[in-house]
Order: structure tokens, then sequence, then C-alpha cells
């Protein structure tokens, strides 16, 4: 052992080499089964609606908030039958032709290869590994075979690799991002394997190229790009509808049913037979109804909403939150209401209800809040409790089915301290294999409770961000329930075990490996990246060597989270190593931070770190002795540990996750321009049933600026190398109306289309509705 | 203005364990001791009848990991390894004191058969006549226990002299906290110490009950359920105990709730998390448990599902279990039993409340939650009515004679977590019953009968300020029919208690929809800790909670509140 592992810090110190080619090195070299391999044995022949497809997408640095939202709508199972059959389905032969060149079978075996490769090379001389493109830091790396990394990279290794190329032409479609969303759905469809690995390369760069937000390699919040990507696809097909509805004008009619003809029967077969599609499953009709207090008059205005964004509160639940998205809400003083009965600015009460209720139900869950005091968005860890089922109370008296069942099939899980960085998984509910976790490549079957984990109450600054729920029927989850299958009794039967042999001898020592994780990973990663991103990771590692006994090694294989496997990406491979620790520092500090400030903390900090690696190592030792001692002496020993186990506080926990955001970049390097249109848009929407404008001053900013879109907004005016400045020159009270101001400067112009909008069939954009009731503290 | 705090603290001691620290509790490191507040601006709970006051407020010292549990210092929030069930803090109150009893409102003593009557193989031994008044402890030394299952036992260094000093009708209570087991004296100025703390090694104890029929000054029979399946019976006077399901030998998925059954000094039910309830003898050995029946029989009758894969009639009663039924393969969350001792209440995750004949081994019913899991459930002291709480925030009043809802009470935040009758400020025609949930609220309601045999649409109308009478859309017409067919109001709605036998064949009632069923607002809402309240209890002269981090809060009864005993 002692010679393994000062090999394996001796090649961790030479493991700086950005080469990401690196395969992944295993040490046994038995064939290994996946949990959703195991989980999809005896699936028979594979189906042609995509239901039994479980593919993972690779993550290209920070497009995790894509992957998960992707996934999510793909086991959203109308909306997939929609976007595969809208205009049309591709026939399966072109279809297939065009997986040919897409989807690349890899050698499934080929890590365990590499492995041995590498594990011989290792035998012979460390260093060679390098020469053979497998970096000497891999040995280590494996031994944890549990974390996400190594997993993922397995995933990128041996899965068939789908590559999805722009299909839009046989679409009779232009490339869009509905085309492009079209080309993943259809190829992951078509495909022969029922699991694998999607490269969306094509998807995002069709998003980068008409987003410019999204240019940047940052991290991007999963329920704007739902909304984003949602109204895009709305947008698309609405333009090609029209574009077909001209060209068919236009052509001669034998020449339009030569290039239509597959269009008009097959969207009349199989689903969308409109463009509306989009609208009937995730739209719904929101009802304000003000009061005026002065005249008792009500009035009423419909809105329609592609997602509800609720406000949170802590130690509640969805249902609360949906409750009081409709609580009556007084408008007064400076938010008076202009009441057309009385023509002039009165006290009245407004609350919102649902008239229509969608079928999906999209729920945004606002964990990111502006703080003022700290003029940024802060992440919220309130404990909200969300149900496997929902009704909503919220319905107005005359909405259609008012009682309507849903059930909840899929939940985006935010990780990180912070709205600028973490990560983002999918929890998803398939139709008959149960939930599954979509992260990035990784898909793995979790436990039903599974999903209960994100209530944001637990450790690990995971949170439910984003909950889908669909409609249903109680005869339908009585049948589901009847049949589902005792997981959980499996799950606690294994726990049952563990504890019985609960022989305190393997499990502590893992713990214990993991437990010095710790101080090598801060130490590790973090400072040469933040400094010079591109300087090798010497110093970090140097650090090994210092422990004075070895120090159970395989603890250090999850600190590290082993490259991500893409070769042709160098750059993103940096970002897991870094990710957590930035996360962390960030939230403790970003306020105020400016680089000088951090370089110089940070050094102090590396030097802390290193102490307390030193502790923490010792620390360790202590540990595993203390494991073989009596019950009562290890107590006592416990107490020695508070305080170092308290200093480890201030340290950065570390999870197993990987891809979080590379950089701290602020949030102000969102261009404005992007923003624009949908301030504008919303504008439109929310003004269209009022004839007669409602002094907009007074009336948006109450309720018409999610609150999470204000600092944005106001950031993105700045520019973007210095976003604090003028934030800080204007009171916190009039940043959102000030900023404002000038977004809505074409506000008006808007309104006059939005008249027409319905028939037009204009492409605004659908806001989600956010709870106002914040922003009144705002004004 | 309003400014938002900067992020709380929530992990103060980021070492935790597996399940402690995983299920959001701050767990320390060292053994500490429990402390006692006494708020001063207090917590008081504002009623028609006073003002209840808060005592105090005692915080039970969570216990550290266990050694052999090393800390997870970076747990991995995707770690798709299930983790061990914990809940938060429940207490067992038990008192010698007749007069502190609740009043009872049953019409005539209870008759009903002891279970398992009239199979010779159940019938109780002959005990020799000096014995009969000695109760039987469990065979093992807790406090010399070399088991892996028991870590250690803390005893107060003056807890003998505090035993043989208190007053005789002082209130014990019980409490479980992560793998701790404490036992408090309520009634002793120093109460927050502890007379006896159990540690075990890693499990956890999920619910215990302690037998009112066997309780003597010195002798408490109390049964526990841990997270492991494992029962243990516990003498706390004499440090006794018996480990039953040992292993998970007869079922090895968590206890979710445990009931002594009434009115038995060996019997108790426990319900685990696979759906399955089990009537265990405090004095049998365990078996490895192999199905007896087929459930093939209950469906030929056309009775509501239930498997009996052992029947307490079964003939091979020489060791646990007694009887073995499998409800569903959702997790039970709690039972409870009719106050005349016939029928079993049965809350499921599934959000399915199965009304029981246990002595008979039927489900007579089966209603539904408006959505989501059930959590809690209990009876009106009368019998007449079962209040379930569960994830719709909604408390739920039924009707067990006449088999309906009755009304659906709205109020809470988030997620009931307890609920439970005061007998004390019932009668026979107004009822006062109280919950507890996730949103750290505490909410008092009152309904009487006259007040729920309103109209529906008329009592709904003012309660939720409706100016228009609900527009009848095809969907309520169409359940309005589904519904018709499920109705079965019974007749013999005077006669209080007993429904004996009669097995309803109707399957399963729909869901009433939100425009039919009255809505009953609370008349006290409090939030009371800044953590999940767990427990709720109703005693003579106060109120109890207990919350997820181990608060136990006590409010006194107001004083000029007239106590009807």
């Amino acid at each position: 052992m002692k010679g393994l592992f000062s090999k394996g810090s001796r090649s961790s110190g030479t493991a700086t080499t950005p080469s990401t080619t690196a395969a992944p090195v295993k040490k046994d070299l038995a064939p290994q089964i996946s949990p959703l391999e195991k989980l999809l044995q005896e699936m028979g022949s594979i189906r042609d609606d995509g239901s039994d497809k479980f593919f993972g997408m690779e993550n290209y640095g920070n497009t995790c908030y894509c992957n998960s939202i992707l996934q999510c709508l793909y086991y959203s199972v109308p909306f997939r039958e929609a976007v595969i059959n809208y205009p049309q389905r591709t026939p399966l032969d072109s279809l297939e032709a065009a997986l040919a060149t897409n989807l690349r079978y890899q050698n499934p075996n080929a890590h365990l290869e590499a492995e041995a490769l590498a594990a011989k090379q290792k035998a012979s001389s460390p260093p060679s590994a390098r020469q053979a493109g497998v970096p000497p830091n891999q040995p280590q790396k494996p031994e944890d075979k549990d974390s996400p990394e190594y997993k993922k990279k397995v995933a990128l290794q041996t899965l068939p690799i789908l590559e999805t190329k722009n299909n839009a032409t046989s679409y009779g479609m232009s490339e869009s991002l509905f085309t492009s969303l079209k080309d993943i759905f259809e190829s992951v469809v078509g495909s022969q394997s029922r699991i694998g690995v999607i490269r969306p390369q094509q998807f995002l760069d069709v998003l980068r190229r008409e987003h410019e937000m999204f240019r940047t390699a940052m991290h991007q919040d999963a329920h704007e790009f739902l909304n984003l990507l949602l109204n895009e696809v709305v947008a698309n097909v609405e333009t090609e509808a029209t574009k077909q509805a001209f060209t068919e004008k236009a052509l001669p009619p034998t020449e339009s049913a030569d290039s239509l003809g597959m269009l008009t029967p097959s969207t009349g077969s199989k689903s969308p037979n409109t463009t509306r599609w989009v609208h009937e499953l995730f739209e719904g009709t929101l009802t304000s109804e003000t009061k005026c207090l002065t005249c008792e008059k009500v009035s009423q205005r419909d809105e329609v909403f592609l997602d509800l964004s609720v406000d949170l509160e802590q130690h509640s639940s969805v249902t609360s939150c949906l409750r009081k998205f409709s609580a009556e809400e007084m408008l007064c003083e400076r938010n008076k209401f202009h009441c057309d009965n009385c023509g002039g600015l009165q006290e009245a009460e407004k609350r919102m209800k649902i008239k229509r209720l969608p079928r999906v139900l999209a729920l945004h869950l606002k964990r990111f809040k502006y703080t003022e005091d700290l003029q940024r968005l802060q992440k919220l860890f309130h404990r909200v409790v969300y149900p496997y089922h929902l009704r909503l109370f919220n319905t107005t008296d005359d909405a259609e089915d008012p009682d309507r069942l849903y059930e909840l099939y899929a939940v985006v899980v935010h990780i990180g301290g912070g709205p600028y960085h973490g990560h983002y998984v999918a929890i998803i509910k398939t139709e008959d294999r149960g939930w599954l976790l979509f992260d990035d490549e990784l898909v793995e079957p979790v436990d039903k409770n599974y999903v209960r984990n994100f209530f944001g109450d637990r450790p690990g600054l995971a949170c439910a961000y984003v909950l889908f729920y669909q409609e249903t029927t109680i005869e339908a989850v009585m049948r589901e329930q009847a049949q589902e299958d005792l997981a959980s009794a499996t799950g606690t039967a294994e726990t049952g075990e563990a504890r019985q042999n609960g022989s305190p001898l393997s499990p502590p020592l893992a713990h214990v490996q993991s437990a010095s994780q710790v101080p090598s990973h801060d130490t590790a990663p973090f400072s040469p990246i933040n400094r010079i991103p591109t300087a090798p990771q010497l110093s970090s590692h140097a650090e090994a060597p210092e422990h004075e006994t070895p120090p159970p090694l395989p603890v250090q294989s999850p600190v590290q989270p082993p490259l991500p496997p893409i070769p042709d990406e160098p750059a993103p491979s940096l970002s897991p190593k870094k990710s957590d620790y930035q996360l962390r520092r960030e939230r403790a500090r970003e306020d105020k931070e400016r680089e000088k400030e951090r370089r110089a903390a940070e050094k102090e900090k590396d030097k802390n770190e290193k102490l307390r690696q030193k502790e923490q190592d010792q620390h360790n030792r202590e540990m595993q002795k203390r494991e073989a001692e009596e019950l009562e002496r290890a107590l006592k020993a416990s107490k020695l540990d508070v305080n170092e186990l308290g200093a480890e506080n201030g340290s950065p926990r570390k999870s197993g996750f990987g891809f979080l955001r590379r950089g701290s970049r602020s949030i102000s390097q969102r261009l404005n321009k992007e923003k624009e249109p949908r301030v504008s848009t919303s504008d439109v929407s929310f003004t269209t049933p009022v004839p007669e404008p409602v002094p907009e001053a007074l009336e948006i900013p109450r309720k018409e600026v999610p609150r999470k879109d204000v600092p944005r907004k106001s950031e993105s005016l700045q520019s973007p190398m210095s976003p604090m400045s003028p934030m800080s020159q204007t009171s916190p009270k009039d940043i959102p109306l000030s900023n404002k101001q000038p977004i809505r400067g074409p506000a008006p112009l808007a309104k006059d289309h939005s008249a027409s909008h319905e028939k037009s069939g204009s492409t605004h954009r659908w806001r989600s509705f956010s709870f106002k009731k914040n922003v009144n503290s705002v004004s | 203005m309003f400014v938002l705090p900067p992020p709380p603290p929530r992990y103060t001691i980021p070492v935790a364990y597996a399940a402690g620290a995983a299920n959001g509790m701050a767990v320390p490191v060292v053994e500490t001791n429990n402390t006692i507040t006494h708020p001063e601006k207090g917590c008081p709970l504002q009623v028609g009848e006073g003002t209840y006051t808060l005592q105090d407020d005692l915080l039970l010292a969570t216990p550290p990991p266990h050694p052999s549990e090393a800390p997870i210092v970076n747990p991995n929030p995707l770690a798709t390894v299930p983790l061990p069930p914990t809940c938060g803090v429940k207490l067992s109150l038990v008192s010698l004191d007749p007069r502190k009893k609740p009043p009872t409102f049953l019409k005539s003593a209870v008759t009903a058969p002891q279970f398992g009557d009239g199979n010779s193989a159940l019938a109780a031994p002959p005990v020799p006549a000096k014995d009969a008044l000695k109760r039987r402890k469990p065979k093992n030394n807790i406090i010399k226990s070399s088991s892996s299952f028991v870590s250690r036992v803390i005893t107060h260094e003056t807890s003998a002299k505090r035993l043989s000093d208190r007053d005789p009708n002082g209130v014990f209570a019980f409490a479980n906290i992560n793998r701790a087991f404490q036992w408090l004296d309520l009634s002793s100025p120093t109460k927050e110490e502890h007379l006896t703390k159990v540690l075990f090694t890693k499990s956890h104890m999920l619910c215990h009950d302690i037998n009112e029929l066997t309780k003597t000054s010195s002798h408490l029979d109390i049964v526990m359920g841990s997270s492991a399946g494992d029962i243990i019976w516990y003498e706390p006077m004499s440090q006794k105990y018996a480990r039953i399901n040992k292993n998970g030998v007869i079922n090895n998925s968590p206890v979710t709730h445990i009931k002594w059954l009434p009115g038995s000094e060996n019997l108790f039910i426990a319900s685990h998390a696979n759906g399955v309830l089990v009537v265990y003898d405090k004095e049998k050995e365990d078996a490895l448990f192999t199905p007896e029946q087929s459930s093939s029989s209950d469906k030929e009758k056309g009775k509501l599902p239930l498997e009996i894969l052992k029947s307490v009639n079964s003939k091979n009663q020489k060791s646990n279990p007694l009887s073995f039924w499998k409800l569903a393969n959702q997790k039970i969350s709690s039972f409870s039993f009719s106050p005349d001792q016939r029928h079993l209440a049965v809350v499921l995750e599934d959000g399915s409340l199965r009304l029981m004949d246990y002595l008979k081994e039927e489900v007579l019913d089966i209603f539904r939650s408006y959505y989501g899991g059930l959590i809690c459930v209990c009876w009106s002291p009368d019998g007449k009515y079962i209040v379930t709480g569960g994830q719709d925030d909604l408390l739920t009043i039924w009707s067990f004679p006449e088999r309906k809802i009755v009304a659906r009470c709205q109020g809470h935040n988030s997620w009931v977590s307890a609920v439970a009758f005061d007998p004390w400020r019932c009668d026979q025609k107004t009822y006062r019953f109280g919950s507890v949930g996730d949103d750290c609220r505490l909410l008092l309601w009152d309904f009487s009968v006259g007040m729920l045999h309103r109209p529906r649409a008329h009592h709904q109308a003012s309660t939720r300020k409706r100016t228009s009478i609900v527009a009848p859309g095809t969907q309520t017409s169409n359940r309005h029919r589904a519904d018709s067919a499920g109705n079965r109001v019974r007749s013999d709605s005077n006669g209080t208690e007993h429904l004996n036998g009669e097995i309803d064949q109707t399957a399963s009632h729909p869901v009433e929809p939100r425009s039919r069923t009255a809505l009953l607002p609370p008349i006290m809402s409090k939030i009371v800790g800044e953590d999940p309240i767990c427990w709720l209890g109703f005693q003579k002269d106060c109120i109890m909670t207990s919350s997820l981090e181990g608060h136990i809060r006590t409010w006194h009864r107001p004083s000029d509140s007239v106590v009807k005993s």
C-alpha cells in the first residue's frame, strides 16, 4: 500500500498536463454493468416513441442548464411527441441514414483496456504513461468509482455517442432552435441504442448564434432558458407556419402539393395540427382581479403564462407558495391603481387566480432573490416541500376542472451557493422505468424518495429549482401506486443490512478517506487556476509529498474530479476542479471582491489550507486508530476534534459534482440586447386586454418585472467591466425603476402591436409570472 | 422596506453524520446536556377560552455520532445511496395520576373482545397465583449490554434519588432524538436533566409507546420501533430490554409507528415502511417469517384489499408475529385505534386512509386525500370522527358512522405532521383539535356538529367570501355522478360507536371536489418555533409540542378556563 501511495502522490505531482485525452484508468478489469444498464435489462424490442431511450448529455462547460431542461422536455411525453411529429416525422429510413453518421458506437470496454494499459505502464514506469496520453494522475482518481465525475467519464468513453446534425431542410424549415431540438429528439428516438450520450453541440451552436447571452461559457439560469426555449419554439413554429402559408399561396398548387404534401397529412394525423401545441401544453391563463376600493368596481384582465414563478417562504410547501401567489394584495401609496371608473389613482385590492389550468405546470421556485443591502442576487435555502401530486387551490370560480390532479414528473435541481455558478441536474420520472437522475453524461436510476432530497434543508446546497407537474387522474395514480415496486423496501433493506453488519471496518475506512479529501481539494485546484488559469497545478499537488506518513490515498481521488474526457476541448476540463471551491468562496465574499483583494486573501488562505490539511491528515490518522479502540474512548477523543472540525466550517465543503461554474464572473456580462425583447414583450402581453393603458410607472414595477430580473437588467445596463460601481451610486430604492426606464422605451410601440397579436400570431413571448408582492418593498 | 438577512448559518456544525445530518439536522460532536429556556416574551396562544402561556422550551441534546460512523465532511448532495430514515422528536407521556386521565365520551364501557379471542393457540398460559400481580420484565440488562445494537446508556448520577423522591403522580416523558432515547421526569424541578439516556449504535428510534394497562410505579412497558426495523421492548425502572424482530428477521423495513393493542398487556402493532402491519407479542420469540396464507381469499368475497400473510387465527402461534397484514406496497405513515378499541384508522404515503376492523382482520373502507400522502391520523374521543393530515397542507375530517368526508381544514403552510384531539375541550357537540406541521406552526381548530351540518354551498360561500355560486362545469357534473354512485350515507349515524361487522362492498370513494366540501378555518395559528414541529400532545394542564431538532415546548392552559373532567 505504501508504495502505491507514494507513487500516487508523485504522479499527482506531475499531473499537470492539461491533456484531456486521458482514458479512465481502472484497476479491476471485471466488466461492469452500470445501474442504468441493469435497469434496462429485459426491456424487449426498441419502441418507436422514444420512451425507452435514456441518453446522457455532454457538458461543454456550464451547459448543464441546457442539458437539464432538455432532458425534462424530452420526458414531457406530449411535448416530445409534438416536437417529433411537427411538422412531420422524419421517415425512419432517412433518419437511420443520418444516424449512421451521427451515432458513434464506442468500444464498451474502452475504459477497461485503457486501465489495463495504464496499469501496465504504471507498473513499468509512471512517466511513460504521459507519453501514452494517459495522465499519470489518473491512477489514483478512479479509486472512487462512485464519484459522478468518474461515472460521467466512463459514460462518455463507453456509451454510444450521438451527435446531431442539422436536418432542418428535411422538415421543410430553416434551421432554428426548434429544428435543432427536433434533431436531438428525433435522433434519440431513432437510435438503435437505448443508452448513450448526446452531444448537443449543434443545438448550442444555434442557441449561441441566436442569443448573445449564451455565447459565454457562463452559468445560465435554467428557468430563464426554459422560458426562452419555449418562447423560441413557439416563435420558430409560427414563423415557419406563416412562411409556409405564404409559399403555399405563392406557389402553383401542384408544386406546393409536392413540396408540402408530406407536411399536411402528417400534421393532421398524429398530433399537432396547429402551431399551438406548445400553448396547449404549457400555457395557462391567469386572471387578475382588481377591485377599486373607492368605487368597488372589479376589473379583470387575463394573461397567459407558460410557467409560474412563485416566491418562497421558509418552511413552506409549494401548495402554500401557490396560494400566496394568489393572495390578496393591496395597491396603495406608491402603488395605487388607476381606476377607469373613478378616473384616477385609487387604492385597490388585487389578486391573481388561475383561470385556465395548463396541462403541464412548470413551477419556478424563486430561489434567487435580489437583496438590496448586498445589491445582488442571493440564493434562498428555504425548505420548501413539494408533494408528488398537486392540485391548485388558486383557481377562479369559473375555471374548468378546478380540481385537476397533477403529478410531479421532473425536478431541475440547482446545486451551489449562488445564482452565478453551480450545477444543474434533472431528476425525471420516466414512463416505465421510475425515477432517473440526469447529471450531464450520467444517467442513473434513483429511488423515489430521492426526489425529496431537494427541499432545501439538506447539506450540499442542492435545492429544487424548477418543478414540472403534468395532469393525471386519480385512477392512473392508483394504478401506478399498485404497481410501484418496493423500491423503497429494498432500499431500506440495504440500509438495514448495512447497519446490522455495521462492522466498523469497511465503511468507516471509506469515510475517513473521504474526509481527507478536503484539504487536498481545497489547496490544490483553486489557487493556480484562479490566478493563472493555464498554469500547471504543480503547486497544489506538490503538497502531497508533505505528508509525513502516506495518507489514505484513495481519498484524493474524488477530490480532483477526473478530467472530463473531451479530447477536443481542453478548456472545460479545468472547470470541474475549481468549481466547488469557488462557488463557496464567492458566496462568502462575492459582494466586495476585487481581484487583488481576492488574491491576497487567497494567498493567506492557501497557507491556512496547508496548515489545515496537515491537521486534517493528523486527524484522519487519529480517526483510523480510534476505530480500533473502545467506544467510550472514541467518544472522548471526538471531543478533541471539535476545534478541528469546527475549523473546517470555513473551508469549502466538497461535493461530488463536477461541472461547475468556471469563473466567478458576474452576470453583468449578459448583454442587455438580449434582455430587451423580453421586457418589452412582457409588457405587450400584459397590456393586451386593457385598451387604456395603466400608468406604467406605477403598475409595471410592481409586478411586471419579476424580482429576479431586476438586478440582472439593471446590471446588464452597466458596462460589463464594472458591474458594481454604477449600482452603488444609485440608492437601492431607485434601482428597479431607474433602470427600468430606459428599457421601457420600446414598450408603447410594442403595445400597439399587441392589440393584434392574437390574430397575427406574432412572436411575442410569454413571460413567466412571478409573485409580485416583494416588489412592493422595492418601490 | 424589507431587507433580506444574509444566508442563515444553516449548518453551524459542519460535521454531521449520515442520517442526522443528511436529514437536515445539525449534529454535535460531543455529548451535550439538555437545556431549558423560559422565553421572555413567551409564545402565547390566544383563543376564546383564554391565553395559553408558554412555560418553557426544553431543548434535547442531539447526541454525537457513533464513533464508528465517521463524519461525512462533504456530503455529495447527489449521492444516490438511500439514506436510513430518521424523524424528529416524538414524546410518549405517562402519568400514574388517575385524575390526569382524559375524559371519556363513550356511552358504554368498552366491550371489544381481546385480539385473537377464540384462537386457543393464543390462550394465555396459566399464571401462578403469586406471580399474577408481578410484571414480567425483559431479560437483558441494557446498561451491561454487549449488544452491537445498543451503544451505551448514560444514567444521571442522582437518578435513583430523584426517582424515589419524586411526586408519584408526576408525568414521565420518553423522547427519541437522533440515535438517543431519553427518559425525562417532567414534574421534576430539574426536568431538563434526563433520568436515563440510551444511545443506540446506528439506528434511530422512530416511534415508541407506553402500555397504559401495565404501568405501575415500578414498572413501565415501552416498545419502540427503529429505523432498522428492530423493535425494543424496554422497561426503564429495571433497565431491562428485549429485542424483537431482531435484525429484521420478521420484517426488515423501518418501523413507522408502534402502539400497544388497547387492553392488552403483551400485544402491540407496528407499522412498517413497506406497507405492512404486524402484531407482535412482547413475550414471544422471533422466528423467520414465511407467509402462511395467500391473499386470494379476500378477493372472492369482494372485500377490500388486505393481504393476510399470517392471520391471528393461525394455529401456529408459538413465535412472533401473531399476525402479518400487508395493506399496500406504500409506506404506512401512521395509524390510530378507535376509542372503542375495535377499529384502526391507517394512513399511508399513497394518500389513502384505510379503516380496518382489526379484530376481524378486514378493511372496511378506503378514502383518499385531496392529493399527496397522508401523514397523521387520530380519532375524536367519541369515535365519531377521524381527522387526517397530509401533504396537501390540509386536515380532513371524516365521519366514521357516515363514511364520508365532513370538511377540509385549511390553515397550514406546509405538510401537517401531527394531529390530536383535546379531550378536555370536547363535549358531545363540539370538538377541539390541534395540529402541527412542517411550517413550524401550531394550529387549533373547533368544529361542531351543527356547524358542519350547515348546507355546503352556504357554508362555503360564507367562509370563502364567494360572490357567485360555482358555475357547474362539465367536469364537475361528471364527478357528481360518479360520486352519487359511491354515496352510501349511513342511516345509523346516531348509533355512535359500533358499526359492527357490516362489510362495505364499495371499493373506494372518489375525491370530493373542492367546491362541494366544507372548509374550516383554524381558530388559532401560531409559529411556535424555527424548525418543523413533529409531535403534539394535550394534557390536562398543558399543551406540548416537540420539534425536529428537539425543542419540547409546554404551554399552560389558561388558568381561568373551566376544565371539564
